[in-house]
């Protein structure tokens, strides 16, 4: 899957214009919210497909998820942050983007 | 290539296959998963919904046509390493469609808990639950022998022409923004 919309219709220096601004405002969260549907090692699954994350680590975020409803599995530019989300979107997690003001 | 073959039986999958059928049909045209895209940019909304629309409507397709006309010959369905990901997908959007609609009634709790008897529930909920427990073992059983083969497929990334520096995947373990 390649996100390939993102930048439809924008000219080149608009989306330089808007990195540059993007890097400057800060890095993006991606948060998995919990859902009574899926099972743990699906989540699993997902977060060592998508992030490559090995099973101790994508275990420690599922059960992060399961347990206190949400766990922030990247952060970082908002381009590749809107491509994690939408990443984890098509798995059907329950993926939001948050902007992290703390940073 | 790795492949698995599940004989099923046909007095107990059949039926439920009506109603694989008809929560599919309502995915063709609505995301299974709850979405929220606040902070996306709002020009890019409707072509992010389509995208993951069209992902969802071809993984549910993959999945009805395992239970094609040889499956009422045989009863058996066949994983391998090309429908492996595409089939757990789509049971994840169905089990998704059925839990948000068919068993509403139903608390998380109960559903997490896994206690559940089929039999103490009230009939129009029976066939619904059957259906989602079906789908999560065909889930089990891809995880359980496939996992490697997703996992060897296409990754989840994309091209990195910033590099690294300005982003953390939370899995280093000295990352410092890891958490809720």
């Amino acid at each position: 899957m390649r996100f390939e919309f993102a930048r439809t219709g924008v000219a080149p220096e608009e989306v330089a214009e808007s990195e540059t601004a993007l890097a400057v405002s800060g890095p993006w969260k991606v948060v998995v919210l919990n859902d009574p549907v899926n099972s743990m090692s699906y989540v699993v699954l997902v977060f060592r497909k998508v992030f490559g994350f090995d099973e101790t680590i994508a275990r420690r975020h599922m059960l992060e998820v399961h347990e206190q409803g949400r766990s922030v599995v990247w952060s970082g530019l908002r381009e590749k942050a809107e491509f994690y989300a939408f990443t984890l979107q098509q798995w059907h997690l329950t993926a939001v983007l948050e902007s992290d003001e703390t940073h | 290539m790795k492949r698995i073959e599940v004989k099923l039986s046909l007095t107990v999958v059949a039926p439920l296959l009506d109603l694989m059928k008809d929560s599919a049909d309502v995915l063709q045209a609505q995301i299974a998963a709850p979405l929220t895209l606040d902070d996306i940019d709002a020009d890019f909304r409707d072509e992010w919904r389509a995208e993951l629309l069209a992902g969802q409507q071809e993984e549910l397709s993959a999945l009805m046509g395992l239970f094609n006309s040889d499956f009422y010959e045989n009863a058996v369905v066949a994983f391998d390493e090309d429908n492996a990901e595409i089939i757990v997908r789509a049971c994840s959007a169905l089990r998704l469609r059925l839990r948000r609609h068919d068993l509403r009634r139903l608390g998380d709790e109960q559903l997490e808990g896994g206690g559940i008897d089929v039999e103490t529930l009230p009939e129009p909920l029976r066939k619904p639950f059957m259906c989602y427990l079906f789908l999560a073992t065909i889930q089990e059983l891809i995880i359980q022998h496939l996992d490697g083969a997703i996992l060897k497929g296409p990754a989840g990334e994309m091209s990195d022409e910033d590099g690294d520096d300005d982003d953390d995947a939370t899995g280093d373990e000295g990352g410092d923004r890891e958490g809720a």
